[in-house]
């Protein structure tokens, strides 16, 4: 039974900060090993639903599964250790920390050495190694020694993934990897996407504003839009939908 | 993969190149000889003025280090620390002074005692407060502050209220044990004193400078860069935050039992009172947040100017027998305690072994970068 149930599934999820009611009765449900993306215009609740999605906020009502597990009480570090790993809109690193120690704390998390408080954390070797070949999975290798906030965006993005491919989540939540990237940089993290999709080991959400990239990705379309979900189904389906090209639209339009 | 070649990655690299250069460090040395002169010391200066302040700074280092891990290194600004250190310090005197006889096992008993109640008023106070913000934490810690050291002033019956407690150390440590001399030093109970007090200390400091280099140390100094990305790795931050401000109460409650151990008395002002809370304060500012061995220098600095700028008053009435002005402005010394304070911020603002560090990091850049720039 369990190994059947989808990765994520919410039911009536809403969450309402005063009288703005952010993500509205949300019933999604994402199935294992497949990409799906989120889109809709700004303000339609995407971030919001991931950060339901994470556990950096608390539903005002509905639930969350994962893995066919409630984990709706749960805070964001458990959710973490259950094999949730999300990667922020604005980037979310350590900014005085190296590159390296960046991915060795994810590192170190995930084998659970956290609390070890007589030990030099220098004597757990086999965490720095994984960590520098991490960074060579996603091309940084050569920065390793730097702090983090010298890295131009584009680099700092792709830490942000070394750093949640350490944590080896289940399911990547991704909050728009190429935001603010230079157009030359792109490419790279689209790559790494495709990279990770074709291990077939992981479930992504994606949240994007790139739509043909959107396209070429996803195994399924959510559209949110004011809260709520619109339509969630196949690219081409979604590409042909009157309300979606609508509301997108719409909500370009009103966004200048 | 290729990645299965045995190539060292620079990472290996680096690890075995510190490795090999474990031993030949130079701060290594510098502990070295620190160490070198605090147990030569007593035997080649023979002054007890001198050994006094000796050993109050090997005291404060390490009730400085313990608070600059809860405010270095935690980023928590906790007014409770010299509660922690008076809790020791009493351990030790009322052991002693309610059994009336001193006996060998006081020591370690004192030691259980300081450890299991600052451990226990740590966790409450983390848990009662810590949650929430920053602020109300220090306002919490303060009112504990003041509630012991009225606990201390007031509960005669087993504090002896603000007279405090005179008692008088077991066996070897006693101030009437004498047993010959020894490389022309006499050795006698004070001595012995202040070799157990320098043995206790580094081991202290060895604990607290082991925490901060352990995984937690890392966790604790990923929270201060980024405490939501600690949260999002899977890092519980509030039982870090926990196991740290617990870890530096106790140190600082052990202090406090070398420090009523070298005294041989103790009284709410000299190990409860705020004061004495800001002057930790002082030698970890001095010596640089976030540093530990800024501590040594913070507590060197205050407890050498304690001791010694008030004898400014007769040096000067000495060298200048009639200039009243020198010596009203002599006088004032405590003026000048602020002056060197102030001072010491407008020029380390990262405290005196901070800035240094920062010197010596900045230095090692521009060699490295002038060192690559040929091959651009």
């Amino acid at each position: 039974m369990a190994s059947q149930a989808p990765v994520v599934q919410t039911k009536d999820l809403t969450i309402r900060f005063g009288g703005n009611v952010a993500v509205n009765a949300v019933n999604l449900t994402v199935e294992s090993f497949t990409l799906k993306a989120i889109i809709g215009p700004n303000g339609a609740g995407k971030t919001t639903l991931f950060n339901l999605l994470s556990g950096q906020y608390k539903p005002t009502s509905g639930s969350i599964m994962f893995k066919g597990r409630e984990v709706t009480d749960l805070g964001a570090a458990d959710r973490t250790r259950l094999g949730v790993g999300r990667s922020f809109q604005l980037t979310n690193i350590f900014p005085s920390l190296s590159v390296l120690e960046n991915v060795r704390l994810a590192l170190q998390s995930k084998a659970r050495v956290g609390m070890v408080f007589w030990r030099n954390y220098r004597s757990y070797s086999e965490l720095e190694d994984r960590a520098y070949e991490l960074l060579r999975q996603v091309l940084m290798e050569k920065r390793w020694a730097v702090e983090a906030k010298t890295l131009t965006h584009g680099e700092q993005r792709k830490l942000e993934i070394a750093i949640l491919l350490a944590l080896d989540p289940e399911l990547l939540l991704l909050d728009e990897p190429t935001a603010g990237m230079s157009l030359e940089e792109v490419p790279a993290i689209l790559e790494l996407i495709q990279q990770i999709k074709a291990a077939r080991n992981r479930t992504i959400m994606l949240v994007e504003h790139k739509f043909d990239m959107i396209m070429t990705v996803s195994d399924s379309i959510a559209v949110l839009k004011e809260g709520r979900l619109i339509c969630d189904d196949s690219p081409e389906a979604v590409a042909c939908n009157s309300e979606v090209l609508e509301a997108y639209l719409g909500g370009g339009v009103k966004n200048g | 993969m290729e990645s299965k070649t045995m190539q060292p990655t620079p990472v290996q690299m680096e690890r075995e190149n510190l490795r090999r250069v474990r031993f030949t460090r130079p701060a290594l040395w510098v502990q070295l000889v620190l160490l070198a002169c605090l147990i030569a010391g007593p035997l080649v200066v023979p002054s007890f003025r001198a050994m006094d302040v000796m050993t109050k700074v090997m005291i404060f280092a390490v009730v400085a280090a313990s608070y600059d891990l809860i405010l270095g290194y935690t980023g928590i600004l906790s007014l409770a620390h010299v509660t922690f250190f008076g809790i020791g310090a009493y351990s030790m005197a009322l052991v002693v002074f309610h059994s009336g006889q001193a006996a060998w096992y006081h020591i370690p008993v004192a030691m259980a005692l300081a450890v299991g109640i600052s451990g226990v008023l740590a966790v409450a106070l983390a848990f009662f407060s810590l949650r929430v913000k920053a602020i109300f934490f220090t306002m919490m810690s303060l009112a504990l502050a003041e509630f012991v050291f009225i606990l201390g002033d007031q509960w005669h019956d087993l504090t002896m209220g603000e007279d405090g407690v005179s008692f008088s150390l077991p066996g070897i440590f006693s101030v009437n044990w004498s047993d010959g001399t020894f490389l022309g030093a006499t050795l006698n109970g004070r001595l012995m004193t202040y070799y157990f007090i320098l043995a206790a200390s580094v081991l202290l400091f060895i604990g607290l400078v082991r925490f901060v280099r352990s995984p937690v140390g890392r966790v604790l100094k990923s929270v201060r860069d980024n405490e939501q990305r600690s949260t999002a790795l899977g890092y519980k931050t509030f039982h870090y935050k926990v196991l740290s401000n617990v870890f530096g109460s106790v140190v600082a409650s052990l202090a406090g039992v070398l420090f009523a151990m070298w005294l041989g008395y103790v009284n709410p002002t000299s190990v409860l009172g705020i004061p004495v809370m800001l002057n930790i304060l002082l030698m970890v500012i001095i010596g640089g947040m976030g540093t530990l061995y800024g501590s040594i220098m913070g507590a060197a600095f205050i407890q050498v100017a304690e001791a010694w700028l008030p004898d400014l008053q007769k040096l000067t009435a000495w060298l200048l027998p009639h200039v009243e002005v020198a010596q009203r402005l002599a006088e004032r010394w405590i003026l000048y305690f602020g002056i060197l304070f102030i001072l010491v911020v407008i020029f380390f603002p990262k405290g005196l072994v901070g800035t240094a560090r920062d010197v010596i990091a900045r230095r090692k850049l521009r060699l490295a970068q002038r060192d690559h720039q040929p091959g651009l």
